[in-house]
């Protein structure tokens, strides 16, 4: 449980000011300038004791992603890249930090900046994201306008911000495809290696981070690493932004801490499962792109990157999405399949293909228009994408449906068996999936 | 009286006196296409169809309504369901093939027009 | 250099190399479709998955790998990678189940059945039969020109043609849009691509997507004989297959040869075979009473022996055109030596090369692949983009490569490269010589730097200036050292360098092209000899007795008085030394039409009217003779090897600068010689490329 004091995102629901004045009064930019002066090396040193693992999904430890960024630069400029793509379905985390918190960000960028010794950021923010981008757009000028950052600011490190607008692509989140649309290209995932700490944004040194990693840096810093390390789980440390959506009494954003349950996730903060936790479908527990967990499993699952991988699924960028039994989960995983379809941006054969085929063969198993050996041929082709692709994307579109067939292969068989048992001779079938 | 000595006489041409016979035994008539070529059905087996030619006995003179009916592979036959030809369903036409209407490709020695480039022709340039 | 367990096999390697060409250098065999070796890296096809021992257990994709990306094992044993598994034969198995699930089954009505990269490997890692139960997707086919024909449906999305038209062809007009299952190849604005090397997305092509507009439909490989042969539209002379069908020339492919066309010919070079069907000379002819007529062969060579005979050697001449071969030109040298002619000349267009001052003076010295070492370039007076378009790649390779400077004084075009301009005349090339631009030095710094000289440059008054002027800047900018020539001439007619070579050029006193054309409207000259020539002013030889000896009805066949018919390049062996010297043959892929024979032949049996017979009887002797008087040419294939010091002498000639523009002789890339002027193809492209038809046909 997370107590007030620990709360580090304090306006998230924007009850007071989110411009400079608000923030200041809050404790953003107090001890900046002495945290630069300390340099770099104290800067990484205190994230990687905080134990920060990357917000964005994959979970991996902030601070050794800095750690990666050459020590000394060969003359070509180091670029910080903030990820603010925010598209993953069930997400809806960094648009409150960029609409109601944005100096957090802002404050983060610089100190992350001097972490690895660049003097650009650049935020590329989701193209749906209007409002954030406007909010966040006038917390970079106020803080231009008060000197905090920019050429000669207060704390002696030479930074600028860049808020970049995309233009709404999924793909764009994946951070190579991300730098491709910065650099003005196709937002198409690169090959790595190279990788974009040794060849990123023009050729350049780059880290990309998610909002979230960015936006908590400061207050790790103020606070100290051990601190952050104090809450949650071992190598689960900190503090996170839930966003529960789906069937429960109150879906919300807040920031907990890490490792609490789920059960104690939904009652305290949602006003739990609607119709009670028997109606407990099924969940998912970190966006549209993870395996979904059948509900008996997932009460005292605990809430974070570890405790999820137990219960067969991931912590992603800690999206919930309830479904309760009134949900059709086959539908439900076929609309995920869809958007992955969607978005699949066509630059490798399995992603490209195989994303179309998956979601042609979820349409058909929605009606329970299909063979039971169907259902294994599914799953294969889920495996035949999986691991074979250039970006995660690939992964993420079989993650849902491998989930799907693991925990609700009956569900789907007794959808087959009803749309044979209704077949008619002259082949009308009243369909299932119309009402 | 002189289709009925044809019958008797050349009957390698059409049908023949037994098959009249046949039919005015066994025979229900069930329709008469286009060309004239009536359609039968055996009295007892309603499987038993057959058909007697309006001139020389030639099985693709049988239209394409009623082939189906002939072959079985449906029991309606097309005078029963209000059946219109499709653009595609051309009337019968005779085999030409030996006659002086036989089909010639362009080119031909038997035809006008200029065959079609093969391998090895070149145009030759002239002066004029 | 770098070691690494392929299949269990440790092998070692230069640590640049992909896991890929590891693999291959280890023999074991990787299948692709999006790897190219002479393009960028897609990886986007992830046909060439291999497993990496010790890495995530995931297959790796080999071609965008290198060896140095993997790290060795524990106790520093070398990385391993293995291509035989059964996990790398599922991978690969899967992505060929995905590329397959939309690719349509078109094989017996494609084009590209029997070369396919993508059958072939279904053979190899395809199943029988296919699970995929839903509808196909179909793609819209696109214009992208008439040489071009597309069906996207069969597009498998390798990106290779837009790497190509991008990195190799220089234009943007590619491109893949959309995404996902809707992914496109398209020109965007579906407008007619305008590279001269568009051609060559049809073999990059793995699949049936993109293949050949002209030749669809007319032959299957398997039926195609197949003969290694040399080009002669541009001087290049790009090392090509021509596949016949009995007597016909069905298609022409590139060869590799990495000293001159790599893998790459031009759309010229391609698309040509239609003009060897058309406009063709298949039997003599003589003119009676002002009319050209049909006759036998010794019917004109009696006509040209009485013509012959009527006049005196002083009034004779010779003139070889763009596409003579060596053989036949040292025959017709050889004819005009025994009726003791002196009027001979290889240069219709009349430049000032002169075999006297030395090979080195008239070839690219540096040969072709030199391009890419050089470190500064100028262009003078030429546009190899329509002169030499397989150069022009070339040096845009070595521009992208390198970024070497590039300067040009001539014509301002668009080279696909940048370049600095200098001017259009003589005297900013005087300017670069008298080091008064920056240019000069930037030569001068260079340490290889290349001088490339258009043909069209040396012709015309100031072509002697133009000359001495490149000479000199060679040698001032050190171009001429021991190790280094970057003096280099850049041809533009395949017949040229082995003309200077064999020596058909004016002997002592002799007339040459621009002399004889002023002896003939003088009345001072009865006979000339053409040669394939056709790109002179045949008004001047209105009165003269025009004896025309070649392969298509142009303009030389319409002003003469015998036409003796022979053959194209693809119907004889002949050989043809291309603008760096490189001698080269080419090897007879089929039979000329009706009575044409090969030129040597004709000159021979002709030399027997004319008095005595040249000695020799078929073409081994002819070349036996050939190589006794120029040894080179026995050379094959051996890159030239020329004295510089003939530029340096060349560059003592004091120049008298002259204001003339230097600009290219070539106006229509698509019409340069008889053959092409033929061609439907080629005037259908020339009159794109001019803005005739801009929209698609249908």
């Amino acid at each position: 449980m997370l107590s007030d004091q620990d709360r580090i995102f304090t306006n998230l629901y924007n009850q007071g000011d989110w411009g400079l004045e608000g923030a200041l009064k809050r404790g953003s930019w107090s001890q900046t300038k002495s945290f630069i002066d300390k340099g770099r090396d104290w800067i990484t040193e205190e994230v990687k004791s905080s134990g920060l693992r990357g917000r964005g999904g994959a979970g991996f430890p902030t601070g050794l992603k800095w750690s990666f960024m050459p020590k000394v630069s060969d003359g070509r400029p180091h670029y910080l890249v903030v990820n603010a793509d925010e598209s993953e379905p069930g997400t809806c985390k960094d648009r409150e930090i960029m609409r109601h918190d944005p100096h957090h960000l802002v404050e983060g960028c610089l100190l992350a900046g001097r972490a690895m010794d660049a003097h650009h950021a650049y935020i590329y923010v989701r193209g749906e994201f209007v409002r954030e981008r406007e909010a966040l757009q006038a917390a970079v000028d106020q803080a231009y306008d008060a000197n905090l950052i920019g050429k000669n600011n207060v704390h002696g490190w030479d930074f600028d911000i860049i808020v970049h607008h995309g233009a709404g692509a999924y793909i764009c989140g994946e951070e190579t495809a991300l730098l491709e649309s910065l650099e003005g290209k196709k937002g198409q995932p690169r090959l790595k290696p190279p990788f974009p700490a040794g060849m990123g944004l023009y050729g350049c040194p780059t880290t990309v981070n998610n909002v979230e990693s960015i936006a908590v840096v400061p207050e790790i810093l103020r606070r100290g690493g051990s601190w952050f390390a104090g809450l949650g789980r071992e190598n689960n440390t900190g503090s996170k932004l839930f966003c529960v959506s789906g069937h429960v009494n109150t879906p919300a954003t807040f920031e907990e801490e890490m490792g609490i349950t789920f059960g104690e996730l939904i009652d305290k903060h949602c006003g739990g499962i609607r119709g009670g936790w028997d109606n407990l479908l099924a969940v998912i527990p970190g966006g549209s792109s993870v395996p979904c967990v059948p509900g008996d499993k997932m009460r005292d699952a605990i809430m974070d990157f570890d405790g999820l991988r137990e219960v067969g699924s991931s912590l992603g960028t800690a999206a919930v999405i309830v479904m309760d039994k009134s949900t059709d989960i086959i539908a439900a995983i076929a609309r995920l399949s869809y958007f992955y379809k969607h978005e699949s941006c066509g630059q490798c054969t399995p992603c490209r293909e195989g994303t179309g085929w998956m979601y042609r063969v979820m349409e058909r198993m929605v009606r329970g228009e299909a063979q039971k050996r169907e259902i294994d041929m599914l799953f294969e082709v889920t495996k035949q994408v999986e691991g074979h692709t250039i970006c995660a994307l690939g992964d993420a579109a079989a993650w849902p449906i491998q989930g799907l067939i693991k925990n609700f292969r009956p569900v789907i068989e007794e959808r087959i068996d009803q749309y044979t048992h209704n077949a008619k001779a002259d082949g009308a079938v009243p369909s299932i999936a119309a009402e | 009286m002189k289709q009925l000595f044809a019958e008797i006489f050349i009957w390698w041409h059409g049908q023949t006196m037994g098959t009249r016979l046949f039919t005015a035994l066994n025979g229900k008539f069930v329709g008469e296409d286009d060309a004239g070529n009536k359609y039968y059905v055996s009295k007892k087996d309603p499987k038993k169809r057959w058909v007697t030619y309006n001139g020389p006995a030639e099985a693709s003179a049988i239209q394409a309504g009623w082939h189906g009916w002939m072959h079985g592979r449906t029991d309606v036959p097309p005078t029963e369901q209000n059946y219109q030809a499709k653009a595609w369903e051309k009337p019968h036409h005779e085999n030409l093939t030996g006659t002086a209407a036989a089909y010639r490709p362009k080119g031909s020695l038997l035809e006008d027009g200029k065959r079609p480039n093969v391998t090895g022709d070149y145009d030759a340039w002239s002066p004029e | 250099m770098a070691n690494i367990k392929v299949d269990g096999q440790e092998i070692e390697v230069p640590d640049h190399y992909t896991l890929m060409q590891a693999c291959e250098e280890a023999g074991a065999e990787v299948p692709r479709f999006c790897y190219h070796e002479r393009l960028s890296v897609a990886g986007n096809c992830r046909m060439c998955l291999v497993e990496v021992k010790g890495g995530p257990p995931k297959p790796a994709a080999s071609c965008a790998m290198s060896v140095r990306d993997l790290r060795p094992g524990p106790n520093g044993e070398a990385p391993e990678v293995f291509t035989n598994t059964p996990m790398v034969k599922k991978a690969r198995e899967g992505v060929m189940e995905f590329l397959l699930i939309n690719h349509p089954l078109d094989c017996p009505i494609c084009d590209q059945a029997g070369e396919c990269d993508l059958q072939d490997q279904a053979m190899a890692y395809g199943v029988d039969s296919s699970r995929y139960q839903e509808n196909k997707r179909a793609v819209e086919d696109k214009y992208i020109g008439p040489l071009v024909k597309t069906i996207m449906t069969r597009c498998i999305h390798c990106t290779r043609c837009v790497r190509f038209t991008t990195e190799v062809a220089g234009i943007s007009e590619l491109g893949l849009i959309g995404r996902g299952e809707d992914a496109e190849i398209t020109t965007y604005l579906e407008q007619a691509m305008t590279s001269e090397l568009q051609g060559n997305v049809i073999d990059l092509c793995p699949v049936g997507a993109l293949t050949s507009k002209p030749y669809e439909f007319t032959a299957r490989p398997w039926e195609l004989n197949k003969t290694e042969s040399i080009d002669v539209m541009d001087a290049v002379g790009s090392n090509i297959r021509v596949d016949s069908r009995g007597r016909e020339v069905m298609r022409i492919m590139p060869r590799i040869n990495e000293a001159v066309n790599e893998e790459w010919i031009s759309d010229k070079t391609r698309f040509i075979w239609d003009g060897l069907k058309s406009q063709r000379l298949d039997k003599p002819y003589v003119k009676k009473s002002k009319k050209l007529q049909a006759a036998s062969w010794n019917d004109a060579f009696a006509a040209v022996s009485r013509a012959v005979k009527k006049t005196s050697a002083d009034k004779i001449g010779a003139i070889a055109g763009d596409l003579a071969g060596v053989e036949e030109m040292f025959a017709l040298k050889g004819i005009m030596e025994q009726l003791g002619v002196n009027n001979l000349d290889c240069r219709p267009a009349g430049s000032a090369l002169e075999p006297s001052k030395g090979r080195a003076s008239y070839i690219l010295n540096a040969g072709i692949a030199g391009i890419e070492d050089a470190d500064a370039i100028l262009i003078v007076g030429s546009n190899p983009r329509k002169e030499a378009a397989i150069v022009n790649a070339r040096i845009r390779k070595a521009w992208r490569a390198s970024g070497v400077p590039i300067a040009v004084v001539g014509d301002q075009d668009d080279l696909k490269f940048d370049y600095e301009y200098l001017g259009k005349g003589v005297e900013s090339l005087a300017a670069v010589a008298a080091g008064d631009v920056e240019f000069a030095k930037t030569l001068a710094n260079a340490e290889r730097p290349m001088i490339i000289v258009g043909e069209g440059a040396l012709t015309g008054t100031a072509g002697k200036d133009v000359l001495a002027l490149a000479s000199s800047i060679a040698k001032g900018s050190g171009a001429l050292s021991a190790d280094w020539n970057g003096f280099a001439v850049l041809h533009n007619a395949a017949a040229r360098v082995g003309g200077l070579d064999v020596g058909f050029v004016p002997a002592k006193g002799g007339l040459d092209r621009a002399g004889m054309d002023k002896a003939a409207a003088g009345g001072d000259l009865d006979v000339v000899f053409l040669l394939g020539a056709d790109d002179i002013d045949m008004e001047a030889y209105k009165d003269a007795f025009v004896v025309y000896i070649g392969s298509h009805g142009d303009v030389g066949a319409h002003a003469a008085d015998v036409i003796l018919p022979g053959v194209t390049y693809t119907e004889k062996s002949a050989t043809y030394v291309n603008t760096a010297g490189l001698v080269q043959q080419t090897t007879r892929a089929v039979f000329g039409p009706g009575d044409a024979k090969e030129d040597w032949a004709i000159l021979r049996a002709l030399s027997a009217h004319l008095g005595e017979a040249l000695p020799y009887d078929n073409l081994n002797q002819l070349r036996g003779a050939l190589y006794a008087q120029h040894p080179h040419f026995a050379d094959i294939e051996a890159p030239a090897q020329e004295d510089a010091k003939a530029i340096e002498k060349l560059a003592k000639v004091p120049a008298k600068i002259k204001k003339a523009a230097l600009s290219t002789p070539i106006n229509d890339f698509y019409l340069t010689n008889p053959i092409a002027r033929a061609s439907a193809v080629m005037a259908e492209c020339s009159q794109l490329a001019a803005g005739g038809v801009n929209e698609a046909a249908e």
